[in-house]
């Protein structure tokens, strides 16, 4: 961005602490009048460095490394990871152990959504809203807090399985929860299209067309509200997707009210998801059998080669490249999340918009900073 | 068109500047490309093989042969095929022309290649450090011999 200023224009920082921001990044903004002329998105407040904390963990502490890049996210990182390792190794994964991760990531999905969805409503001034989410997410954090001892950071994940069974009577748990949830997504739908205020700020904003978006190489809910069907879980099935019936969730405007449409529909469709796995679960092992990596091994050495993982995260497209040279540490891991091209769409998103329009474009992209800084 | 099909179609069009090219399953093809070709190969791939999802585009430092890899993994919203594209750069002087202008969203991920492993990207429009702070230049950080001390961000505080 020009940091000259003409006349009657001149530079706003937004962050890297704002209310608006969903985690510590800068958002330079040159304003004409209340209209943006330019903007800049400045990275790296909290940098950890964790594609170089990896180089020097041994694979299975690693797993706990990557439950820190999002929190939102914590188990669908975990699968990419631990997904890679299980290709380079050819690990195969024990169906009940498959089922149990495919539950556990649809229900981070389900909480992901819930405050994405509730933080964005207070963006553009719906304040109530948030508290609606969060009562809901509450359920559904207990629910997994229930299975993996943990609600932010869980370590979950094995190489060939899953640390922990389902408890008992999960399945009640989940259909007593799934009642009250799908009550309060109706209700939610309800709001979002009946509230003229909300719809007078989030219809027709921050449109992005099929062509931009994957040229600007976003993934997840913000394209699949344009129209395109892009599902990693479809496109490349991992664990049982394929057994599993579901549809992607696409909406055509492209814009703000889309985006949030397409999270809503998402969340019914985990719903839908979760109760198949558990009527369809087999019961067997949680690890493989005869093989040296299970529960109780803390060293092990991976095969060398190279290898590209991704899964379907929340916000997107999540992948893992790692490259492995025989040894018990991963010699070089890339981690690519689906957050970063869309925060580098920011700037060509909010040229000619007004200043409150802001707030609600950005918003409505679900960032996640700590996952682009990593 | 298969995998087998894409590498081939791209391989005879440069050839000389696409070798080792590789058919890992029907959804994985790797390649390696000769750093000169790379802007005209990732224009093919865009245009005539609908690749044109670029996934991620980073490093992969080899002291030991003296050389920097950099890899691009490029997806595609039409077919599941994943190209893995590897352009192969001497150490002491890395140096590859920006796919900026094919594809978009490169931009992020040369500035963080650059400041991470100091791989110079030829015609970037906007070449400056992106995560790391400007002191931080010329540290190269994720390369393998990378100490970590002295630490040049915390100045005299450590």
């Amino acid at each position: 961005m020009d940091n000259t200023v003409g006349p009657s224009e001149m530079i706003i920082h937004l962050g890297p602490q704002h209310p608006m921001m969903p985690g510590p990044f800068r958002l330079n903004v040159k304003l004409r009048g209340e209209t943006v002329v330019d903007s800049e998105v400045e990275m790296g407040w909290i940098h950890k460095g964790i594609e170089k904390i990896l180089e020097n963990k041994t694979y299975l502490q690693g797993i706990t490394i990557v439950d820190r890049i999002c929190y939102l996210a914590a188990l669908t990182n975990e699968e990419a990871y631990v997904g890679c390792v299980e290709k380079l190794a050819g690990i195969e994964v024990p169906e009940r152990a498959q089922y149990i991760r495919v539950i556990m990531e649809e229900l981070f999905r389900i909480q992901s959504h819930l405050l994405g969805m509730g933080e964005y409503a207070s963006f553009v001034g719906f304040v109530s809203m948030f508290m609606y989410t969060i009562k809901e997410r509450e359920d559904v954090m207990t629910l997994i807090d229930s299975v993996t001892g943990a609600r932010i950071t869980h370590s979950f994940l094995r190489f060939g399985g899953v640390r922990d069974d389902l408890p008992e009577g999960f399945k009640d748990d989940v259909k007593r929860v799934f009642t009250n949830l799908r009550k309060a997504i109706d209700s939610y739908e309800e709001l979002f299209s009946t509230d003229s205020i909300y719809k007078a700020r989030t219809v027709g904003i921050g449109v992005l067309t099929p062509e931009v978006a994957k040229d600007i190489g976003v993934s997840g809910p913000p394209l699949r509200a344009t129209g395109v069907p892009f599902d990693i879980r479809k496109d490349e099935p991992y664990l049982v997707y394929e057994d599993l019936d579901f549809k992607v969730c696409t909406q055509t405007a492209g814009d703000v009210f889309a985006r949030v449409q397409v999270r809503l529909d998402e969340m019914r469709e985990s719903m839908y998801i979760i109760e198949q796995c558990l009527d369809q679960i087999p019961q067997g092992p949680l690890f493989p059998e005869d093989t040296p990596y299970g529960r109780r091994t803390p060293v092990m050495r991976v095969p060398e080669g190279e290898v590209f993982h991704r899964v379907e995260d929340p916000r997107g497209e999540m992948g893992f490249y790692m490259v492995s040279d025989g040894s018990d540490k991963p010699y070089r891991v890339k981690i690519r999340g689906p957050v970063y091209p869309t925060l580098q769409a920011l700037p060509p998103l909010l040229k000619g918009v007004p200043l409150a329009d802001i707030v609600a474009i950005a918003g409505s992209m679900d960032t996640c900073t700590s996952e682009v800084d990593r | 068109m298969d995998a087998k099909a894409m590498i081939d179609s791209l391989s005879d069009q440069f050839k000389g500047g696409i070798y080792d090219t590789n058919v890992e399953s029907n959804i994985r093809i790797t390649a390696k490309v000769k750093p000169e070709n790379i802007k005209d190969v990732c224009r093919y791939l865009k245009d005539k093989l609908s690749f044109g999802h670029l996934c991620c585009e980073f490093g992969v430092d080899y002291p030991d042969r003296n050389e920097i890899e950099v890899i691009y993994v490029i997806g595609s919203y039409e077919h599941p095929v994943v190209l893995t594209l590897k352009a192969i750069l001497p150490r002491n002087n890395p140096e590859i022309e920006s796919v900026v202008p094919v594809y978009w969203n490169a931009n992020w991920y040369e500035r963080e290649t650059y400041e991470l492993f100091g791989v110079k990207y030829l015609n970037h429009p906007d070449l400056r450090p992106l995560v790391l702070p400007q002191e931080m230049l010329g540290e190269w950080p994720l390369r393998k011999d990378y100490k970590g001390f002295p630490n040049k961000t915390a100045k005299n505080l450590v």
